[in-house]
């Protein structure tokens, strides 16, 4: 006799731990807290994802990537995956795991001591993900990402990312 | 054509965004150093991606889709005010208006939150989180040229000075403003948030004394970009924004 599985959104969502942000490979779509919704329904699953900038040109990517991922699980014959517009992201969405591997890739973490005053005043005190030292200044709100601000640190002489507060 | 209008003040919303962006992203490659080409890339990408917001909007209004209204109108369907199509010109006209812009989103974005039509109300939220850093970038640009040597600061009073009349126009009614207010669509009238615009501005710019560029005639705005009336500059715009599109609306990417 063969049992018909059905996954639950727990599995889904083991799933979406593993699906890589196109633009930070090492984080995944989980890590990012972008995950707002996950529905099963027999064999067809709902996820609902908000993008951590409205402007993220990698949205129609992820989309296609989470659905592939998902369509794998056993039991899974159809994946719908949207983006809301009704939650807002914000970097404390980012997980503990999130935060360890943004630190490993050399991109300052949420917690860092970024604060939007420091932004518009180009003043330091972020911690530098390569050294750890706060002897550092804030070179542009803007980046390579719609997230992340640049930034430049005086004690080892690294210019480096960080997650906007 | 459209008539809905819901559906047109969505388009009018997604029109200023997309048209500026469009302006914004010009100055990549060509801006003064690396972080002002940086910033402009990024604030351009972010109009976009507000514009693709309402246009979806829109969308669902009128059974189409985002890149349809985005690419897919002739020019005088287009519903955004004349001051986001005109060219970039200098560095000091650009900071004029983009301040003056996005000092506009900053009274505009607060008071649709209220909205009765509860996905757009929504959808301010994220848009006002990410307008921060454009505000925080328009203000440090406001800062350094106002302060800084005579001709910079020339530059941005007469960029100040050609951008403010038609900045005004972002406060022109919405096509069918008497329906949208009667249910609370627009929770306030276009003229009001006219006056508290133009209070924005003017407490931005006293304290760098270039406040006497404000007028404080608040007369009915001039019927123009709202109503599809625009310039030869937006035909220009248009003809190069839309080429892709026009060659082929079915491709898929």
């Amino acid at each position: 006799m063969s049992v018909v599985t059905q996954p639950s959104p727990a599995d889904v969502r083991a799933v979406l731990d593993t699906v890589p942000d196109p633009e930070m490979p090492p984080v995944t779509i989980g890590d990012l807290g972008m995950v707002v919704e996950i529905t099963v329904s027999g064999s067809k699953v709902g996820i609902s994802l908000v993008p951590t900038f409205s402007g993220c040109p990698a949205t129609a990517v992820i989309r296609e990537e989470v659905a592939k991922a998902v369509a794998l699980l056993d039991g899974v014959d159809d994946v719908t995956v949207r983006f809301v517009r009704d939650v807002v992201w914000e970097p404390e969405r980012i997980t503990a795991r999130g935060h360890e591997k943004l630190h490993e890739f050399g991109i300052a973490p949420p917690g860092s001591g970024q604060t939007l005053i420091q932004i518009g005043g180009l003043r330091g005190g972020v911690r530098c993900p390569l050294c750890g030292s706060r002897d550092t200044v804030v070179d542009s709100p803007f980046g390579p990402t719609p997230c992340r601000s640049t930034n430049y640190c005086r004690a080892c002489r690294n210019p480096f990312e960080a997650i906007k507060p | 054509m459209i008539d809905d209008p819901r559906a047109l003040l969505a388009l009018a919303l997604a029109d200023d965004e997309h048209v500026l962006g469009a302006r914004h992203v010009q100055w990549t490659g060509v801006a003064p150093h690396l972080e002002a080409d940086l910033a402009f890339s990024s604030i351009g990408q972010d109009e976009i991606g507000h514009a693709v917001v309402w246009y979806s909007l829109a969308a669902e209004r009128t059974g189409t889709d985002a890149d349809a209204l985005a690419l897919g109108r002739p020019p005088d369907e287009y519903r955004h005010a004349v001051l986001v199509e005109r060219p970039n010109g200098d560095w000091g006209y650009t900071i004029a208006r983009h301040l003056l812009f996005d000092l506009a989103e900053d009274v505009r974005l607060p008071a649709l939150a209220a909205s009765s039509w509860g996905a757009l109300g929504d959808a301010t939220g994220a848009l006002r989180r990410e307008e921060r850093y454009h505000l925080l970038h328009a203000r440090a640009w406001l800062a350094r040229l106002a302060g800084g040597p005579p001709e910079a600061r020339e530059r941005l009073r007469a960029g100040l000075a050609t951008a403010y009349p038609e900045a005004v126009g972002l406060f022109e009614p919405f096509a069918g403003e008497e329906t949208l207010l009667a249910d609370a669509t627009l929770p306030v009238p276009s003229h009001e948030l006219l006056a508290r615009w133009a209070a924005a501005v003017e407490a931005e710019l006293a304290p760098v004394g270039l406040a006497e560029i404000v007028d404080r005639d608040l007369r009915p705005v001039t019927p123009g970009g709202r109503q599809g009336r625009h310039t030869g500059d937006f035909t220009e715009l248009w003809t190069e924004m839309t080429a892709l599109y026009r060659g082929d609306p079915a491709a898929r990417w």
